[in-house]
């Protein structure tokens, strides 16, 4: 799921400064999940600013409402009130549902209460970590399902640089190297041999070498959309570079 | 090419003539004068087969190595041009390859290139476009389809003797030979490998080499970095990734500067001494493990010690090679 | 009374409690320090709470899930606690009264409490007692060294304090019959009279002169100060409870020495087993496995029981049926011989009245419905069960008393046992603290056999609140809001015990299995987890209360704690049932609400008897620290204080140090 972490607190004092009426709005999803969008973060982060905005002799009020989801129209719709009477939001979503904000009212100005740090998993409390960086061509089928992508520093497709020591990556002593625990892996699934094929040269076109991206399901359209990004056609299969 | 090479340069002759190729590395500066490029150049010309120009080493800015490159060729020295992978994508890279080739650039070496992280410019977004073996490849369709990544035309010659870099002493060990097989597979001619200190893992890895006979279709050259100090020998040992150095050289270095005692003009000369001493033995033993063909020096900083340490090693003068 | 037909979950202590009293929240209000409210809490439940507290057999603390830890709560002697301590008077009597009557033949627990249940319905209720003074085998055969006669009393003055008089020197069968009863107007009759008739083996010998009776022995040395001849040696024989009641009590009675002989194999004695250590600490001899095969009379004077060696004291149907090899002999010198093998009721008037016995010349009976065969007579108490407990007396007299309600409304009742929570899991036993269990006080075994006063001292109350914070809670902690649970496994993670688990990709805080700590409660995220102990969901209400006075300075103090709190005045302070359950939420709100600081006065960890709860808090507190830190709104505003006991008296000044600005280092 998406991964994030909050602002400091100053920083969204700043953004705040012009607006009296502010709405912190979470996020019960993946900001919710990861500890940054819940009802109880929401709670606190509003705690503060009053706080804050106290301290600096300052008369705004903050409000404060979750959300189940708030990069869904529908959920957005069922906040409209209490956003429309706001005279600004912070968000304590992820990029994607502060924009879906800023596209659903116009008129309102939202800011970010959380920087959208990645897409990863937390294997332990208070642990997050990457795991895929959205590229739109997955090839962990060759890289016994750990993604080379997301996880070497240098992104690289056909083994590990001349960085991988005692199975650490080259950048930190904290960081595995995934190209050691793919080796690792192949061996255990007795397919070792698929990482002697080079990877060819990648079509970069399904992660942001095109701008925006969106994809359509026909089989659930029966008008065409109206479109804002760059629509996705599968990755044909290509060889590397003959 | 016509005459049977692929690009012609006097490395490629000696190797294919199956002589013992020595190549040495130039660090072009951080800044915009030529001359330490030249006078480097001036003085390993003729005691090396290629110089190689670092392509921004240790991710660190410096004048860039296509320019690097111009400069040794002004003094008649035969250039080597390292491209990494970190800093430009496919369309900087194809270019600057048509750009070194017009300048008469033969022989490039392909790699993957140090994290930002170490460099100045840590917070620097990297690129990764390609990775080093994709590079091969590129530049091998550049040379041999004359084409583009995107299958585009290619006009005018390719000429080119494309390498690559690999360590023997990173981890996984045993994947090592099978990652130099896709080096191979993609391209590469010739080898230039990590530093060796750790001579019998090196021969370790070489007879795994063999056995693959992956040695009868590339060039490797072993890769041999010259001390000074001792503490160079331990910094190297605990902070330079992807390098092993041994306990025993650390403390051979430390016992040769403690025989300069509270003199340290002294003790810098005994530890240059050993130094020599030791990269002499280093390159002796490399030369005798079946499938080496030749030795890269890295004296980085201490480029000057190059000739003298070849003529040591009975490798000058550099035998001849038919022009053209 | 309304019956539920649903059946109610329980903590297996309340559950395994005949009467079902709330033992939870009784040691959880002692464990606050409490004790009006866990007198409260007992007295709910409990028509002679002083009793139990001094008798009870406490089936509760078998069941007790502590006991999978280390060692069950001291249940019993906590409710002396609380009726030491506590000052709360029984409940009030109602003030809808009905019309109708009701006779209790005898004044046993059963009969007590029937009485005292159907006066809280409505009824006048009068107790026939054939004896002199009221309380059954209490009054005539407990020992006095372990039931004080007064305390007896203080339970039922509570009882006729309803209006249930008490017609002692009445005895069914010779001053009254059921006949007369109705006559008089009674509407329904209830038969409590219990086992008052000591049974006998049926050896050659036993009616010789020195040969006793357990029940008769116990009467006259509880209430005619009976003492025996000097010099003489006791032989018991029984391996009940009775009997070692009838050998400890002829110990104090001045016997020379007492020896005890019964079939059972040590591990068989019927007699609970913290009994049969008293007794032996007592310094009385007990004689396993032998049956008595005769008595034999020497110069005229009792000298010898021969016994026989018991083979086996069940039979392969687990019933008692005793065998023995006959050949195998012994015989044991006594001067005196109390036979304590067991009660039988005394029934033999009722035929005569219309109320039916059986061929074995028990009363007919349906449990059902507390019935006996003639209508408008009920029965209950160990008429009906055989010989029990007082507390299993008790439960039967409250259904009789619901039975007769019942019919006199003329209501069909229907009696639905409530279920117990299930066994902790094991996953969770790992987690928990071993404390150990409070040993009770008593008189040293030397000096009491001496004299007939109470030998269990109790718990003072330091002590009491100490093991009442050993309680588990059971089933009173944790629950999910399923409506608001994201399901992002903060709980699942945080839970030192294990208990919240996945299910079908949602998650389940298993509420049988929660300790109670509080931990998930503040830590989730949505504030998705509810908590049924009082005291915590009412945090943030309270908090508003306390910061009415625009005051400068919340405190917060584990309520576990407030014994040694009352010295200080707490006033303003907010007390929760351990730190832990404070969230950061809860803080910040203080200081939203005007405090300029605040602080946590908390136990010692050697203290807590939860695991990481100290650890928790404090995180709370450094986050909240650090959170008005980076906001520019000072540092170090809220502490955490771990006090000693014997500190909290100085709390003023801890506080008042903590705050104090650290002085620069000098030079
Ligand atoms: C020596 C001894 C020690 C015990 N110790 C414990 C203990 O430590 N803990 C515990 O839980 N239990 C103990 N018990 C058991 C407990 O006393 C009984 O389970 C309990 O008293 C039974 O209550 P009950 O009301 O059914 O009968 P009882 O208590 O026997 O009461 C029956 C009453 O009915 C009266 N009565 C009988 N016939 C008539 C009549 N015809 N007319 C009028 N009145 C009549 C009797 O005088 C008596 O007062 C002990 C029992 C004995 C004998
Ligand atoms: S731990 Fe407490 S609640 Fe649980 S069974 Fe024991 S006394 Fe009852
Ligand atoms: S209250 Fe404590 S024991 Fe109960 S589920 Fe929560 S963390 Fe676990």
């Amino acid at each position: 799921m998406i991964k994030a972490t909050h602002k400091r607190l100053e920083r969204i004092n700043e953004m705040i400064a012009p607006h009296s009426e502010v709405l912190v709005l979470g996020c019960e999803t993946c900001t919710g999940i990861c500890l940054v969008g819940g009802e109880k973060e929401v709670a606190r982060m509003a705690a503060n600013l009053r706080l804050l905005n106290r301290k600096n002799g300052g008369k705004k009020t903050f409000t404060e409402g979750v959300v189940r989801r708030q990069c869904e129209m529908e959920f957005l719709d069922g906040a409209a009130s209490l956003i429309n009477d706001a005279d600004a939001v912070v968000s304590l979503a992820c990029g994607v549902g502060m924009q879906a904000i800023a596209e659903h009212f116009p008129n309102m100005p939202v800011y970010p209460g959380n920087n959208t740090a990645f897409l990863g998993l937390s294997p332990e409390l208070g642990l997050f970590s990457e795991r895929c960086v959205a590229c739109g061509d997955c090839l962990i089928d060759r890289t016994g399902g750990l993604c080379p992508i997301a996880r070497c520093a240098k992104h690289l497709f056909n083994g590990p640089c001349g960085g991988s020591v005692a199975g650490k990556c080259e950048v930190s002593p904290d960081v595995p190297c995934i190209w050691q625990m793919i080796v690792d892996r192949m061996m255990r699934l007795g397919q070792l041999s698929k990482l002697e094929d080079i990877k060819g040269i990648r079509n970069w076109k399904t992660n942001d070498a095109v701008g925006p991206r969106a994809y359509i399901r026909e089989d659930l359209r029966s008008t065409p959309p109206k479109l804002d990004s760059v629509v996705m056609k599968p990755v044909a299969p290509k060889g590397g570079a003959a | 090419m016509s005459n049977g090479y692929k690009a012609g340069t006097r490395l490629e002759k000696i190797l294919a003539a199956g002589k013992f190729a020595v190549t040495a590395e130039v660090g072009p500066p951080k800044g915009t004068d030529p001359e330490p490029v030249r006078k480097k150049g001036e003085k390993m010309k003729s005691a090396c087969d290629a110089l190689n120009v670092t392509d921004n080493q240790t991710a660190i800015v410096r004048l860039c190595s296509l320019a690097g490159c111009a400069l040794l060729k002004q003094v008649g020295a035969e250039p080597l041009m390292q491209i990494v992978c970190r800093d430009r994508n496919r369309i900087a890279i194809q270019s600057d390859v048509l750009g070194a080739i017009s300048l008469g650039v033969g022989n490039f070496l392909c790699l993957s290139g140090d994290h930002q992280k170490f460099g100045n410019h840590p917070t620097a977004k990297n690129v990764f476009d390609i990775d080093s073996i994709q590079l091969i490849q590129t530049l091998k369709m550049m040379r041999d389809e004359k084409k583009f990544i995107c299958g585009e035309d290619i006009s005018g010659n390719t000429p080119m003797f494309i390498g690559a870099a690999e360590n023997p002493f990173a981890d996984p060990f045993e994947f090592r030979v099978v990652r130099l097989a896709k080096k191979i597979k993609a391209g590469a001619d010739f080898i230039q490998t990590q530093a060796v200190y750790d001579v019998p893992k090196f021969a370790r890895w070489m007879k795994m080499v063999c056995d693959r006979g992956l040695d009868k279709q590339v060039h490797i050259l072993a890769g041999v970095i010259p001390i000074r100090t001792s503490g160079a020998a331990r910094y190297m040992q605990t902070s330079v990734p992807g390098v092993a150095v041994p306990d025993e050289i650390v403390k051979r270095m430390k016992a040769a500067e403690d025989k300069g005692g509270a003199d340290k003009k002294l003790k810098a000369e005994y530890g240059r001494e050993e130094g020599i001493k030791l990269t002499l033995e280093l390159i002796e033993q490399v030369k005798q493990i079946p499938g080496v063909h030749g030795v890269h020096l890295m004296a980085v900083g201490w480029e000057e010690a190059v000739p003298g340490i070849l003529e040591k090693a009975g490798l000058l003068p550099r035998p001849a090679v038919e022009a053209g | 009374m309304q019956q539920s037909t649903a059946p109610v979950v329980q903590p297996p202590c309340q559950n395994e409690c005949p009467i079902h009293q709330d033992a939870r929240g009784y040691l959880a209000a002692i464990a606050r320090g409490e004790f009006d409210r866990a007198l409260e809490v007992v007295r709910e439940t409990n028509p002679l709470p002083i009793i139990c507290a001094t008798i009870c057999s406490h089936p509760c603390e078998n069941k007790c899930r502590r006991g999978k830890v280390d060692l069950p709560l001291s249940i019993r002697a906590l409710k002396r606690v609380a009726v030491e301590q506590g000052k709360s008077p029984p409940p009030a009597k109602p003030k809808a009264q009905r019309s109708q009557k009701v006779a209790v033949i005898g004044s046993g627990p059963a009969g007590l409490t029937a009485a005292h249940d159907l006066a809280h319905l409505g009824y006048s209720v009068t107790i026939l007692e054939r004896d002199a003074a009221p309380g059954g085998a209490m009054t005539n055969f407990v020992p006095i060294y372990r039931l004080p006669r007064e305390w007896i009393k203080r339970d039922i003055d509570a009882i006729t304090a309803l209006g249930v008089t008490i017609k002692t020197n009445h005895e069914l069968g010779k001053n009254v019959t059921i006949a007369d009863l109705k006559k008089q107007g009674f509407n329904a009759i209830l038969l409590a009279m219990g086992l008052p008739v000591s049974r006998t083996p049926g050896v050659p010998g036993e009616n010789s002169e020195g040969v006793m009776l357990a029940l008769p022995f116990l009467r006259s040395v509880n209430q005619e100060g009976y003492r025996l001849p000097p010099d003489k040696m006791v032989i018991v024989v029984g391996g009940g409870n009775v009997a070692i009641d009838v050998a400890r009590s002829a110990l104090r009675a001045g016997a020379a020495g007492v020896r005890m002989v019964c079939l059972e194999a040590p591990h068989e004695m019927p007699a609970s087993p913290w009994e049969v250590e008293e007794a032996k600490e007592e310094g009385i001899d007990i004689n396993c496995s032998w049956g008595p095969k005769q008595i034999i009379v020497r110069n005229g004077k009792l000298g010898v029981l021969e016994c026989k060696k018991v083979k086996s004291v069940f039979d392969a149907q687990g019933r008692f049926n005793p065998s023995f090899y006959e050949e195998q002999c012994t015989l044991i010198e006594g001067d005196i011989i109390i036979m304590a093998i067991g009660q039988g009721s005394d029934l033999k008037m009722l035929p005569d009245m219309g109320v039916n016995l059986n061929e074995r010349k028990q009363l007919v009976f349906d449990a059902k419905t507390m019935t006996t065969s003639q209508e408008g007579v009920f029965a209950c108490g160990e008429v009906t069960t055989g010989p029990g407990s007082a507390v299993r007396a008790m439960s039967t007299g409250r259904r009789a008393a619901l039975a007769i309600d019942g019919y006199l409304k003329g209501e069909k009742v229907v009696f639905t046992e409530p279920l117990p929570l299930g066994e902790l899991a094991p996953e969770v036993v790992n987690g928990v603290k071993r404390i150990e269990r409070n040993v009770v006080p008593a008189q040293d075994p030397a000096l009491r056999v001496k004299n007939f006063n109470i030998a269990d001292l109790g718990y003072d109350a330091v002590l009491g609140l100490k093991e009442a914070r050993r309680c588990l809670n059971c089933g009173n902690g944790a629950h999910l809001i399923e409506e608001k649970c994201i399901a992002c496994l903060t709980c699942v993670r945080v839970c030192p015990y294990n208990v919240p688990v996945t299910r079908n990709g949602k998650v389940d805080i298993r509420v049988d299995q929660c300790q109670a700590c509080g931990i998930c409660v503040a830590e989730c995220p949505v504030n998705a987890i509810g908590f049924r102990m009082p005291g915590v969901e009412d945090i943030p209400q309270r908090i508003e209360t306390a910061m009415k006075g625009s005051k400068q300075e919340l405190g917060f103090y584990c309520s576990y704690d407030s014994y040694y709190l009352r010295g200080v005045n707490t006033q303003g302070m907010i007390g929760i049932p351990c730190l832990a359950k404070i969230d950061t939420k809860h803080l910040l709100k203080a200081f939203e609400l005007g405090a300029e600081r605040a602080f946590l006065a908390g136990c010692m960890d050697a203290d807590c008897p939860f695991t990481g709860n100290l650890e928790w808090a404090q995180r709370r507190v450094d986050t909240v620290n650090s959170l008005l830190k980076d906001a520019g709104l000072g540092e170090g505003r809220v502490k955490m204080l771990k006090v000693e006991p014997d500190q909290f008296k100085n709390l003023t000044q801890l506080v008042a140090a903590a705050f104090q600005p650290k002085e620069a280092p000098k030079g």
